[in-house]
C-alpha cells in the first residue's frame, strides 16, 4: 500500500509524524463533543488541506511499520507502534468515511429534469450550482407531465435556436425533452465538492478501505436515484399490477415511461456515471465501474421493469400500437444503454434491455397473427341493412392503414410470411393465397395482403346471410370498393399492396357490380324482349296484345319492385352509386325506349293505355336516382308527369 | 413462428411421436405414458434435493440443505419440471386440446400463478442482490481481520462493519422503513441526531430495503404465495388422469419452489408466509417436497421469533459468526490473547470461506432465476396463444 504523492500541491506543508497523529486524534469523533459536532470539509480550507496531510502522513509511516522486519528483542515494541499507527489510520478512515458521506449528501438533490435545458447553456459550474441549491422551482410531476405532451418527438436539436426562447421565459420548459434524443451529462454535483471527494476516495482506497467507500457512496447515490424516479413519476408497479390495469390506463403510463426512460438512460443514468468516473477517476480502473453499477441496477431495474411487463402481457389487436411505440423508444434508446452501460458488471442491465425489445418484437408479430386470425374468425352474421359496408370492413382497413404508419418498424420485425400453408392448409374454412404471384414482396406486405384476403374471405361468408342475392353482390362491391379506397388514399399502404394486387382489387368489386346487374336486371329487361308477341299465323298486325298487355304489367310491377327495394339499399361512396346507377340506365332506358317505340301503337291504339304504359322513359331516368340512396321511397314511383 | 425451435430434441420427439399416435388411433396411452414419466421424474428430482445421494450433507462442502448451491439445484429442478411439463401439455398437441373445459379455466388459474411467480423471481432476484450487500460488508470485516497483527484499528473498522452486517442480517421485514438514507452507520452522532448515543443501536441497515424496492410498496411476498395456493384444487374424478393432472402437478412445484426462495431469500414482505400449504400425500411426486416443505417450515417458524433475514445457510452462519465476532470486538483489549486469536482466524477463515462461496454463487443463482423468468414467460406465451386459438372466436370490434 503505497501512500498517494501528489495530494498537496506543496509539500513543504508536510507535517511530521506525531503532529499528524495529534490532528487526527483531535478530529476523533468517539473522543471530543467537538469532533462529533463539526465537519471539517465544511469549515476552513486550511484545516481540510492540514488534516489530508496528517493522513498521508500516517499512511506512510503505515507502510514503513508494516516493511520493517521486527527482531525478537523488539517484537512488543514494534507491535505497540503498528498498532498506533492502525489505530490512528482507524480513526483517520471512520473520519474520512463521514466526511465523504456529509459531502455527498449536502451536495444531493434530485435532479431537476425540467431544468436540464436551461443548464444545457450555461456553463458547467453554474448549473451545478443551480441544480443543487435552487430547490423553489421545483415541479411536481404532473406539471411534468403536462408539458411534455407537447414536446414529445423533438427532432433533437437543442443548440442555439432553441436558446432566445428559453432566455426569454426561464420558467417554459416545453421542450425539454428535446433534449434527450442523445446521451447528455449533466454534473450532479458541483465541481469544487468532486474534487474533494475525490481526495478523500484516494486515500480511502490506498489504505485499503475501498468497500467502505464504494458502500457510503452507493448508498447515498442511490436514494439520490430513487429520488429523481420519484420526481419522474417513475412508479413502482408489479407484473401482476400491470395485468390487471385497464388497457387505456396502460397507454397512458407507456406515454409517460417512454419519456421517463429516455431522461433516466441519457441523463441520469448517464450523469451518474460521469460523476463515478471523476470521483473515482485514476484510482483503479473498475472502482467508478463498481460504484456506478451499485448506485443504478436496483433502479434500471425497476425501470425496465415497466416495460418487460408490457412486453409480456395478453396479446389483443388493440395493443398493437402503443406496443410498436414502446418498442421503437426501446430501440431507439438501446445504443445509448449499450454506451451507458457498457461494462461487464451491467451486463445483465444490457442484456434485460435487449431481451424486452425482442419481447416486444415477439409480442408485435404475435398480435399480428392473433389480428389475422381474429379476422378470419370475427363470427358476426348478422347482416348489414342495405348491404353497406361492414363494421369488420371498417375497423380492418383502419387497422391496417395504422400498420402502414408503422411500416419502417414492422418492415424489420416481420420476417415470415403469413402462415396460409402450413396452419390453414387444405381446410374449407380459410381462404387460398397465391404467393407466387407475389414475389418480391416483404413479408409485411404479404401480410397486408392476407389480410385483406382473410377479410374478403370472412365478408363473403357473411354475404351468404343475404336473403336477396343481388344484395349479397352490392355488399360484396360496397365493401371491397372501400378496401380499394383505404388503399388508395395511404401511399405507403399502396405501395406495399402493390398496383397488381390493387387491379384485382378492383376488378373483384367490378365483377360483384357486374354479378349485382345480372341478378337484378337480367329479369326485368327479360320483359322488353321481343319474343313471344308476335303471333304466329296471324295476319292483322303479327302482334298479340293480349301478351304484350301482360308483357307490361310485369315489366311495372318488376321495376316498381325492384325500385321500392334497392332505393332502400346503400352504396356510401357517391362516385360508385353514380356510375352504378349510369350503368343501369345505360342497359334499362335504351331497351325500355325501343321496346316503347315498337309496341306503343298496340297498346295506345287500345282501351285505358295508362294501365299499360305506366312510365315514360324519363319517369325511369328519374326513378334510377333514387336506387341506392339508403332510405325508403316516400311515393310510388311517379307517374308520367303530365 | 416454430414453437419447436428452441426446444431441446427429445422434446422434440415427445411432439412427433404423439403427433403419430393421435393420428394413428387416437387413443390416450401414449399421452399416459408422458404424464406417468413426468410424475415419476418429478418426484425424482425432489427426491434428489431432499437427500443428496452422494450424502454430503455437511457444511463444508457447501451442498447442505439451503445453501447457495442447494438452491441453484432447487431452481435447476424447477427449470427441469417446466421443460418436460411445457412437453407434456403443448407441444404437438392441437389448440382445441386445451382450451376445452375444464382445462381451460385450470390453464387460466395456472397463467395467473405464473404471473405471480414473475413477480417474486423479480423479488428474489433483488433479494439476491442484498445478500451482496451483506457478502461486501463481510469482506470488510474479513479484511480487517485477517490483517496481523490485530490492533484496535482493525478492531474497531471490524466492528463498525459488524453491525451493519448485524442489522442487515436480522432484519425484520415487517419493519418497512423506506427513508433510510445510508446504510453504513455514522461513527457519530450528527446534528443533534442521537448525537454520543451508541453508534451500534443506530446501526443503518437500509441494503436489504432500498434495493427490495423494485416493486411496489404494497407488494408482499407472503401474499403472492398465499394467493397462488388458494385456488390449487386436486383433481378429481376423470380430471385426476388428464391434463388436468400435470397442470396440479406443476402448480405444485412453482408454488413450493417459490415458496423455497421466499424463504432462503430476503424479499418484500414475508410476514404471514405460510409454513405449510396442502399437498395430498398420496401422491408419489409429492413425498420429497411434503418432507422438505416441513423441513423448511420449521426452520421458517425458528426464524420468525429471531427475525433474521433469510434461511439460506450461508447467511445464517454469517449472522452466527458475526454476533461471535461483535463479542470479540466488544471485548477487545490490544494485544488479545493467542488462543482468543486463533478462534478468530478460525472464524474469520470460515467468513471468508462464505464469502467466497457467495461470491461464486450469487450471481449464477440470480442468472437462474432469470432464466426462470424468460422460461416462465415463453410458456406463458405458448399456453395464451393455444388458448386463444382453440377458442371460439369472439368480436374483436
Amino acid at each position: 500500500m503505497e501512500p498517494p504523492e501528489n495530494y498537496s500541491t506543496d509539500t513543504s506543508f508536510a507535517v511530521p509524524f506525531e503532529d499528524a497523529q495529534k490532528i487526527i486524534l483531535r478530529w476523533d469523533s468517539t473522543a471530543s463533543e467537538e469532533a462529533r459536532e463539526r465537519m471539517i470539509f465544511d469549515g476552513d480550507r486550511q484545516e481540510v488541506d492540514l488534516y489530508l496531510q496528517a493522513v498521508d502522513e500516517i499512511q506512510k509511516s503505515m507502510s514503513s511499520t508494516s516493511i520493517s522486519s521486527p527482531s525478537s528483542d523488539h517484537r512488543d515494541q514494534d507491535n505497540n507502534d503498528s498498532n498506533k499507527v492502525n489505530s490512528a489510520i482507524q480513526i483517520a478512515m471512520a473520519r474520512l468515511e463521514d466526511e465523504f458521506r456529509n459531502i455527498l449528501i449536502n451536495n444531493t438533490s434530485p435532479v431537476e429534469v425540467d431544468s436540464l435545458v436551461v443548464s444545457d447553456h450555461a456553463s458547467a459550474s453554474a448549473s451545478a450550482a443551480s441544480l443543487s441549491h435552487n430547490t423553489s422551482s421545483l415541479r411536481s410531476s404532473d406539471e411534468f407531465d403536462r408539458e411534455e405532451v407537447g414536446g414529445g418527438g423533438g427532432s433533437g436539436d437543442h443548440g442555439d435556436a432553441l436558446d432566445p426562447i428559453h432566455r426569454a421565459d426561464s420558467s417554459n420548459s416545453s421542450a425539454s425533452y428535446r433534449s434527450t434524443s442523445s446521451i447528455r451529462e449533466i454534473d450532479l454535483i458541483p465541481q469544487e465538492a468532486v474534487a474533494d471527494l475525490q481526495s478523500i476516495a484516494r486515500r480511502m482506497i490506498s489504505a485499503g478501505y475501498l468497500r467502505e467507500c464504494i458502500q457510503v457512496y452507493g448508498s447515498v447515490r442511490k436514494s439520490a436515484v430513487d429520488a429523481s424516479f420519484r420526481r419522474l413519476g417513475i412508479e413502482k408497479l408489479s407484473i401482476g399490477d400491470i395485468q390487471r390495469l385497464e388497457w387505456e390506463a396502460l397507454e397512458t403510463k407507456i406515454r409517460r415511461w417512454i419519456r421517463a426512460a429516455k431522461a433516466c438512460v441519457r441523463i441520469l443514468f448517464a450523469s451518474e456515471k460521469k460523476l463515478c468516473e471523476e470521483i473515482f477517476y485514476g484510482i483503479g480502473t473498475a472502482i467508478d465501474d463498481a460504484c456506478f453499477v451499485e448506485t443504478v441496477k436496483g433502479p434500471a431495474i425497476q425501470l425496465f421493469n415497466f416495460a418487460e411487463a408490457i412486453s409480456i402481457s395478453r396479446r389483443s389487436p388493440e395493443k398493437m400500437f402503443k406496443i410498436l411505440d414502446l418498442h421503437d423508444a426501446l430501440m431507439d434508446l438501446l445504443p445509448d444503454i449499450e454506451v451507458v452501460f457498457e461494462s461487464k458488471s451491467a451486463d445483465s442491465i444490457r442484456v434485460q434491455a435487449a431481451e424486452i425489445l425482442s419481447r416486444l418484437a415477439e409480442a408485435a408479430r404475435g398480435i399480428l397473427s392473433e389480428f389475422e386470425s381474429a379476422v378470419l374468425r370475427e363470427p358476426s352474421v348478422v347482416p348489414v341493412p342495405g348491404g353497406t359496408i361492414h363494421p369488420l370492413t371498417r375497423y380492418v382497413m383502419n387497422y391496417i392503414c395504422l400498420i402502414s404508419d408503422y411500416k419502417q418498424t414492422l418492415i424489420d420485425l416481420i420476417m415470415s410470411k403469413p402462415s396460409t400453408g402450413s396452419r390453414y392448409s387444405g381446410d374449407p374454412t380459410t381462404p387460398d393465397m397465391e404467393f407466387a404471384e407475389l414475389e418480391g414482396k416483404t413479408p409485411l406486405a404479404l401480410h397486408l395482403i392476407w389480410i385483406i384476403v382473410i377479410l374478403q374471405f370472412n365478408l363473403e361468408g357473411k354475404s351468404k346471410h343475404y336473403k336477396d342475392a343481388s344484395l349479397a353482390h352490392l355488399f360484396m362491391m360496397n365493401n371491397v370498393h372501400y378496401i380499394v379506397q383505404k388503399i388508395k388514399r395511404s401511399p405507403e399502404l399502396r405501395e406495399m399492396i402493390g398496383d397488381d394486387y390493387l387491379r384485382k382489387l378492383t376488378g373483384k368489386f367490378r365483377q360483384a357490380a357486374t354479378s349485382y346487374q345480372r341478378a337484378t336486371w337480367v329479369s326485368v329487361l327479360y320483359c322488353l324482349r321481343d319474343e313471344g308477341l308476335h303471333v304466329s299465323g296471324s295476319f292483322s298486325s303479327g302482334v298479340s296484345k293480349s301478351a304484350l298487355r301482360e308483357r307490361f304489367k310485369t315489366f311495372n310491377a318488376m321495376f316498381e319492385d325492384v325500385h321500392r327495394t334497392q332505393a332502400t339499399w346503400l352504396i356510401p361512396d357517391s362516385q360508385l352509386r353514380e356510375e352504378l346507377r349510369i350503368s343501369i340506365s345505360e342497359k334499362l332506358i335504351p331497351a325500355y325506349r325501343s321496346f316503347l317505340g315498337r309496341f306503343r301503337i298496340h297498346i295506345e291504339s287500345g282501351k285505358h293505355p295508362e294501365n299499360y304504359i305506366k312510365y315514360s322513359v324519363e319517369d325511369l331516368e328519374s326513378a334510377v336516382l333514387d336506387f341506392f340512396e339508403g332510405y325508403p321511397v316516400s311515393q310510388h314511383l311517379r307517374r308520367r308527369s303530365q | 413462428m416454430p414453437a419447436t425451435e428452441h426446444q431441446p430434441s427429445f422434446l422434440g420427439r415427445i411432439s412427433i411421436r404423439r403427433n403419430q399416435v393421435i393420428a394413428m388411433d387416437g387413443n390416450h396411452e401414449q399421452e399416459l405414458e408422458d404424464l406417468e414419466l413426468f410424475q415419476r421424474h418429478t418426484g425424482d428430482r425432489f427426491a434428489d434435493l431432499l437427500s443428496p445421494p452422494d450424502n454430503q450433507d455437511s457444511p463444508l462442502t457447501g451442498e447442505s440443505f439451503l445453501s447457495i448451491s442447494w438452491l441453484r439445484k432447487l431452481v435447476d429442478v424447477l427449470l427441469c419440471c417446466e421443460a418436460e411439463f411445457k412437453a407434456v401439455l403443448i407441444m404437438g398437441r392441437e389448440p382445441s386440446q386445451i382450451s376445452k373445459p375444464p382445462l381451460d379455466r385450470l390453464l387460466s388459474d395456472f397463467m395467473e400463478r405464473s404471473v405471480k411467480v414473475l413477480d417474486i423471481c423479480n423479488a428474489v432476484a433483488t433479494g439476491v442482490d442484498s445478500i451482496r450487500q451483506c457478502q461486501k460488508l463481510a469482506e470488510i470485516v474479513v479484511s480487517a481481520l485477517e490483517q496481523k497483527p490485530i490492533g484496535d484499528g482493525q478492531v474497531k473498522r471490524a466492528r463498525k462493519a459488524l453491525s451493519a452486517l448485524m442489522s442487515a442480517l436480522t432484519i425484520d421485514d415487517k419493519e418497512n422503513n423506506h427513508s433510510r438514507y445510508a446504510e453504513r452507520t455514522w461513527s457519530f452522532g450528527r446534528r443533534g441526531n442521537n448525537s454520543g448515543g451508541n453508534h451500534k443501536d443506530r446501526a443503518n441497515h437500509g441494503s436489504l430495503r432500498s434495493s427490495s424496492m423494485v416493486v411496489a410498496k404494497n407488494w408482499s411476498a407472503a401474499k403472492q404465495i398465499q394467493a397462488m395456493c388458494s385456488n390449487l384444487a386436486v383433481p378429481r374424478g376423470g380430471e385426476s388422469t388428464g391434463l388436468a393432472q400435470p397442470v396440479y402437478i406443476m402448480s405444485n412445484v412453482m408454488v413450493f419452489v417459490m415458496w423455497a426462495l421466499v424463504a432462503a431469500i430476503p424479499c418484500q414482505e414475508r410476514s404471514g408466509l405460510p409454513t405449510h400449504f396442502q399437498i395430498p400425500k398420496q401422491f408419489g411426486w409429492a413425498h420429497s417436497i411434503i418432507g422438505m416443505q416441513e423441513k423448511i417450515g420449521e426452520e421458517w417458524k425458528k426464524k420468525e421469533k429471531k427475525g433474521s433475514a433469510g434461511l439460506l445457510e450461508e447467511m445464517q452462519r454469517m449472522e452466527k459468526l458475526g454476533q461471535s465476532l461483535i463479542e470479540f470486538a466488544d471485548g477487545f483489549q490490544f494485544p488479545a490473547e493467542a488462543e482468543k486469536l486463533e478462534e478468530v482466524a478460525a472464524q474469520v477463515a470460515e467468513l471468508a470461506e462464505i464469502c467466497r462461496r457467495m461470491e461464486e454463487g450469487l450471481m449464477p443463482l440470480q442468472q437462474q432465476i432469470r432464466e426462470v423468468f424468460h422460461r416462465i414467460v415463453r410458456s406463458r406465451t405458448e399456453v395464451l396463444d393455444s388458448l386463444d386459438n382453440g377458442k371460439v372466436s369472439q368480436p374483436i370490434m
